[in-house]
């Protein structure tokens, strides 16, 4: 997993699961890379290939932490299997889902 | 590990045991994994099962108990050809599944893996024990491999649009099941009205106006092919038109009319706005504008009739809509009905026929009571002898019979006939026969002449019908001791006299051959203490078992031995009736057998 400032745009990259054995970590250390300065949050999922339960846990946990800031969580590329996860669970209208 | 792949129709079962950490059900998913990879699974849906299995085995680890921690999570996967099957084996206080799994708040942090479970999966069912809990899990490769291009692709375009196809697909299922209930509800309900007799049209008028309340229907005709014939018939319809009978069209073809169209090709037919030329047709003209559906009344391979279900087009609500009058559920309902109907009408005809069947049988034996009470109880006697008579019917009623009349105090005319065939017409020409010879009293002593008389009388209704009678004429002058014989086409008369038969067979044509015959007269003189027997040839053609004749020999031989006994008409009578039954033991008669006895 990797992390990575852009103004105000936390970028979190490199992820292969995003599950229960990990969502816990993934969700403590995004807040803990955010300084005052970012907003947004902005996560690749590009080489994700598993999110269970949990890991949409994580993601909600850290979306209401961007709402907080008045930010915003961005999904970036999503593979077609997390994909269908997010539409199953409707979380598809909550994130901005961006491909590039 | 895994179990040995089995043969491919069998299921093929892998049986894990992680410990109770998220680490190790997370590898244990990944096996099952390669198992279920290795069985054909598409990736789509082992993606799903990855998920389900980690919601469920997390589940499993998460919320166990300080004694469930030290157990295995167990775990047993069981892919057929047309699904797999997860168990998995908890070790926690168990929960209540919830009736309806809903999805949570969009803000809520926990509370999608259950959602995602019921899901991705066809069914999910969890089951509570004392010492642990069950969570069964299925997925049918047919609807997996049919919902997955679904989902991947539709879905992602438009997810709504799937959510309003499941409630589609949902609605159009609980319509069926629905329309399932009311067709079985009703069945039951004129079940029980069955047997009750009535008339099979009242009760079908009943039962499709219930028809057309649960379909939504505005009328129906229900015709029937009357049987033996190729034309269909208005049993009932919904009011009253006047609707004359379709007739099968000898080409086999009927492109105006839908039922006949149904009945020829014993397939349903749709009519309606669609089927232009329907609109030519009977139904067309009658019911301009209906749209509906002839159904072919069939059962086994007879086709009974067809029922048309039509009503006024609906205003189509979408595009989804088809053109089809009925829905799947509703046509089912139709279709139920029908077949209800057919198997009623079956039964009232086989009721009808079996009815007619009785009435015949009845009527038969009244016939065979009036032949009898022909058949005189007590003989006319004639001083120094004595007569017996037996006629004992193939069916019913018969065609032999035997007649005594009495001409003066010492003469008397006997009279033996067969008329060719059995059963009633034959049974009608023999008592036109008896009642012709009764009504010449001035020829009872000139038995030639009163053959000649009744032939040309019978000929023009015998030979209309290609029928014959053959019959033997005897007047016996007990005074004389003579007996003077004409025959027409009969056995002979058989005399026996100490031990020795003769018999004589004068020449004449059975009756109703040839318009104008003579018949000749032969004069027999009767010895004293002798014995005449005058028979039909069912005695001497019944066969036994072995399809042996008793035939003429065994006959005369009988007369000869018996006559010598001295006994008189009557035991013989009964002896050579029992001497028959005997010859003819496990079989069936087949020809009537009549004889008269005369001793003296």
């Amino acid at each position: 997993m990797k992390m990575q400032i852009e103004g105000e745009t936390l970028r979190v990259s490199d992820l292969k699961e995003l599950g229960t054995a990990n969502s816990n970590e993934f969700r403590d250390q995004a807040r803990a890379a955010l300084s005052p300065l970012q907003r947004n949050i902005e996560v690749d999922l590009s080489q994700t290939t598993f999110i269970d339960s949990c890991g949409l846990g994580a993601l909600i946990s850290l979306h209401k932490t961007a709402c907080s800031r008045n930010g915003m969580v961005r999904l970036v590329n999503p593979t077609p299997g997390v994909q269908q996860i997010l539409e199953l669970t409707r979380m598809h209208r909550i994130f901005e889902i961006v491909r590039n | 590990m895994p179990d040995q792949p089995a043969a491919p129709s069998r299921p093929s079962v892998l049986r894990l045991s992680p410990a109770c950490d998220l680490g190790e059900v997370r590898v244990a998913v990944q096996t099952a994994h390669g198992f279920l990879a290795r069985e054909g699974w598409s990736d789509d849906d082992l993606t799903s099962f990855d998920l389900a299995l980690v919601e469920a085995c997390n589940n499993a680890v998460k919320y166990s108990g300080p004694s469930g921690r030290n157990q295995p999570v167990g775990l047993e996967i069981i892919s057929e050809p047309g699904g797999v099957e997860f168990r998995i084996h908890d070790h926690t206080p168990g929960f209540d599944w919830p009736e309806k799994v809903k999805l949570p708040p969009p803000d809520s942090e926990r509370g999608r893996g259950l959602y995602l479970i019921t899901t991705l999966m066809d069914s999910a069912r969890y089951y509570r024990g004392r010492d642990g809990n069950l969570l069964i899990m299925r997925k049918s490769r047919l609807v997996a491999a049919q919902s997955k291009p679904t989902v991947a692709t539709e879905a992602a375009a438009n997810p709504d649009r799937r959510l309003a196809e499941d409630e589609r697909v949902i609605g159009e299922m609980v319509e069926e099941l629905s329309s399932c209930y009311e067709s079985l509800a009703a069945i039951f309900r004129y079940s029980a009205e069955q047997g009750r007799g009535g008339d099979p049209a009242e009760f079908a008028r009943r039962m499709l106006r219930d028809l057309l309340l649960i379909v939504e229907g505005g009328w129906f005709v229900l015709r029937l092919v009357p049987k033996g014939e190729s034309r269909l018939v208005v049993l009932v319809a919904s009011d009253a038109l006047e609707l004359p009978p379709l007739l099968f069209p000898a080409s086999g073809h009927a492109p105006d009319s839908a039922e006949l169209e149904a009945a020829l090709t014993r397939k349903r037919v749709w009519f309606g706005i669609q089927q232009a030329p329907h609109a030519k047709g009977p139904l067309g003209k009658q019911r301009p504008g209906s749209v509906g559906v002839v159904h072919p009344i069939v059962l086994g391979d007879q086709l009974i009739g067809t029922l048309a279900v039509g009503r006024q087009p609906r205003p189509r609500q979408s595009s989804a809509d088809n053109d089809l009058a009925f829905t799947a559920g509703q046509m089912n309902v139709i279709a139920t009905f029908g077949d209800f109907l057919a198997i009623q009408i079956a039964n009232a005809h086989f009721q009808e026929e079996q009815f007619r069947q009785r009435l015949m049988t009845h009527e038969l034996e009244i016939a065979n009571k009036i032949q009898r009470s022909l058949l005189l109880g007590d003989l006319p006697q004639v001083r120094g002898f004595r007569l017996a008579g037996f006629c004992r019917s193939a069916r019913e009623v018969g065609g032999d019979f035997y007649d005594v009349l009495t001409i003066n105090e010492h003469s008397v005319l006997l009279i033996i006939a067969d008329v060719m065939g059995k059963g009633i017409p034959a049974a009608l020409f023999a008592a036109s026969l008896r009642t012709l010879l009764r009504a010449a009293p001035e020829l009872t002593g000139r038995p030639g002449a009163l053959l000649s008389r009744v032939n040309s009388l019978l000929f023009p209704e015998l030979s209309g019908v290609d029928m014959f009678i053959t019959a033997q004429l005897a007047c016996l002058d007990a005074d004389a001791r003579r007996i003077t014989l004409a025959s027409a086409g009969h056995c002979p008369v058989a005399v026996a006299d100490r031990g020795v038969v003769r018999t004589f067979a004068p020449e004449g044509m059975p009756l109703g051959v040839v318009a104008d015959t003579q018949y000749h007269e032969e004069s027999v003189e009767l010895p004293p203490d002798c014995t005449a027997l005058l028979y039909t040839d069912g005695l001497t053609e019944a066969r036994n078992a072995r399809g042996e004749q008793f035939g003429d020999q065994r006959l005369m031989e009988w007369l000869a031995r018996a006559a010598g006994t001295g006994r008189g008409p009557e035991a013989l009578k009964e002896e050579l009736a029992l001497e028959l039954a005997r010859h003819q033991a496990n079989t069936v008669l087949n020809d009537d057998q009549t004889f008269l006895i005369v001793s003296g």
